[in-house]
């Protein structure tokens, strides 16, 4: 920033650690705070912090939720005898915009990367495990995404689910819906002849 | 396939510099450290976003400026295609014909050579470590399923190294690891298999022409040997992969064997047939790759002369120049006349400035 100002300092750092904002962003939004009026700032702040009070993690699937259980979890219609798991909360949100699904849910907020020093622990493994005792669940669908991190935690899982004898299924990779085969790239059209399908 | 236009700027020691290789022999020549092998180097660079000698890609910029480009025209398949490579303050961007690319299967493969180098002696003196890095780069230009799975089983193996050095790793975990270099680690396997059969015997001939009357062979030197079996190798060995903290064992330490009538030429070969060896090795490359497609790549070669007498120079040049185009780098303006007698373009480097002569 051009002039000695620490909190305007401050406010540029602060967004610079929001994902995907680099120098210049951060001090664009930052002069867009600073030039809005007073009460739009106030009401933005007021926003973060009030979503961030009355947001945690749900006690039985650890997503993000306002009531505790969360209201997927709370939800009488939904199936609790199929759980899917998903590395992040956007990913039951992507699964939820599609609208097909009926099961519930169980985020694991990481994936199984010892070289960043995540392991099972660290990804409290434990208590998908404990919620998968005792018969209440027939299906685990394994919805980690499709990078090598992801592929070694759904591996993992299924290897633990074994034991419940519970049934456990891993979503398909392939060609985009609408999209042409010219546009896939290797490694997807691979995975896509692997997992063909029997018309 | 043919180069056509070449141009860099801020690429080593080259400031910027442009010029039209023609077919058959590209004589590059002129005294030492004038930016000769630098104008091999970019050519590699741009078309498999490796150089021979550096990692460091900031290494490749000229000394105070911020980034580099590379841009290449050439006849591929009978079609015009452009390669640029482009480095700017630790971001690198590929483009094919003007549309950036974001993958390097996407690059590789596009403008195929074969670079030759006397750094390529090691592939036969040094370490295994040089071996593998000539079966991967050479692999990656022909397979992108070779490439995929490379890149796949080298993640694994980071995170099972980093698994085993735990104190008590968890078991579960290392068996995951362990099925996914199994299932990686096949397709590397056998790629390397087909691609070293196939390249010995080009090698023999590419030698025997350059050297007369050795034989020189080739051969896949597995860490897992076809009567074993990779799951239950590396089942085995976890307890003394964990004591040792990392994977003691897997395709990550294959090697190549490479004989000169039956006696390994890294211990007994002499500096010459050494030499000789590593450069049949490329033209192998060279052989195989028209072998894939029926197209020749370009040949790089940077101070390979000096070693051939004219007889054996006139026995390479017969085998390429009439099909293969080469970029050739010498001190000499004549190094070899064997070569008047082929299509033959000339160019004098000086302090990085090219002109055609």
């Amino acid at each position: 920033m051009l002039w000695n100002a620490p909190s305007v300092e401050r406010l540029v750092e602060a967004f610079r650690r929001l994902p995907g904002i680099g120098k210049r962003s951060a001090e664009r939004l930052a002069l867009h705070v600073l030039s809005a009026p007073a009460e739009e700032a106030e009401a933005f702040s007021r926003a973060v912090v009030e979503a961030r009070s009355r947001v945690s993690q749900c006690s039985v699937c650890l997503n993000l939720t306002e009531e505790n259980p969360c209201a997927i979890c709370s939800d009488a219609r939904r199936d609790q005898r199929i759980i899917c798991i998903v590395e992040h909360p956007s990913g039951a949100m992507a699964i939820e915009r599609g609208g097909m699904y009926r099961g519930v849910y169980h985020v694991l907020h990481g994936v199984l990367n010892p070289l960043e020093g995540i392991g099972p622990e660290e990804l409290r493994i434990d208590r998908l495990l404990k919620r998968l005792e005792g018969g209440a669940v027939d299906e685990v669908i394994l919805a980690t995404n499709a990078t090598s991190e992801g592929e070694t935690t759904s591996l993992y899982l299924s290897r633990q689910i074994a034991k419940f004898g519970i049934a456990v299924t891993r979503i398909a990779h392939g060609v985009p819906m609408g999209g042409g085969l010219e546009y896939a790239d290797e490694a997807t059209l691979a995975h896509a002849m692997q997992g063909r399908t029997r018309l | 396939m043919q180069l056509t236009q070449f141009s860099c700027r801020h690429f080593r020691c080259l400031p910027g510099l442009a010029f039209a290789p023609e077919p058959g022999i590209n004589l590059l020549y002129g005294d030492n450290a004038q930016g000769k092998t630098s104008i091999l180097e970019a050519i590699l660079y741009c078309t498999t976003s490796r150089s021979h000698r550096t990692t460091t890609e900031s290494d490749l910029r000229q000394q105070g400026e911020e980034g580099f480009r590379v841009a290449l025209h050439a006849i591929a398949q009978g079609q015009p295609i452009q390669l640029e490579a482009n480095w700017w303050h630790n971001q690198k961007r590929f483009k094919v014909n003007g549309i950036p690319q974001t993958r390097i299967s996407d690059i590789l493969g596009r403008i195929r050579v074969v670079f030759f180098a006397p750094e390529d002696v090691d592939l036969v003196k040094g370490s295994g470590s040089h071996r593998r890095r000539f079966l991967d780069m050479e692999l990656a230009q022909l397979s992108p399923a070779y490439l995929l799975a490379l890149q796949q089983y080298k993640k694994v193996l980071r995170q099972r190294n980093e698994t085993v050095r735990d104190k008590r790793p968890d078991p579960i975990l290392l068996d995951v690891f362990d099925e996914q270099l199994v299932q990686y680690g096949a397709i590397l396997m056998a790629e390397r298999r087909a691609f070293v059969t196939q390249l010995s015997a080009f090698a023999q001939n590419a030698y025997a022409l350059v050297a007369g009357g050795e034989l020189f062979s080739v051969h896949y030197l597995p860490s897992i040997t076809p009567d074993q079996d990779f799951a239950e190798t590396l089942k085995q060995n976890r307890e003394r992969d964990i004591r040792r903290g990392q994977t003691l064992l897997g395709p990550h330490r294959d090697d190549l064997e490479l004989t000169v009538d039956a006696k390994p030429a890294r211990s007994f070969g002499s500096q010459g047939q050494q030499k000789t060896a590593a450069l049949a090795l490329k033209l192998a490359e060279v052989e195989l790759i028209h072998h894939r497609y029926q197209e020749y790549p370009v040949l790089l070669l940077d101070e390979a002369l000096a070693e051939l007498d004219p007889h054996r120079a006139r026995r390479l040049f017969d085998m390429l120049a009439t099909q293969v185009q080469c970029l050739i780098t010498t001190t000499e303006r004549a190094p070899n006349p064997a070569m008047e007698e082929h299509p033959l373009t000339r160019f004098h480097v000086v302090r990085g400035h090219i002109e055609k002569t």
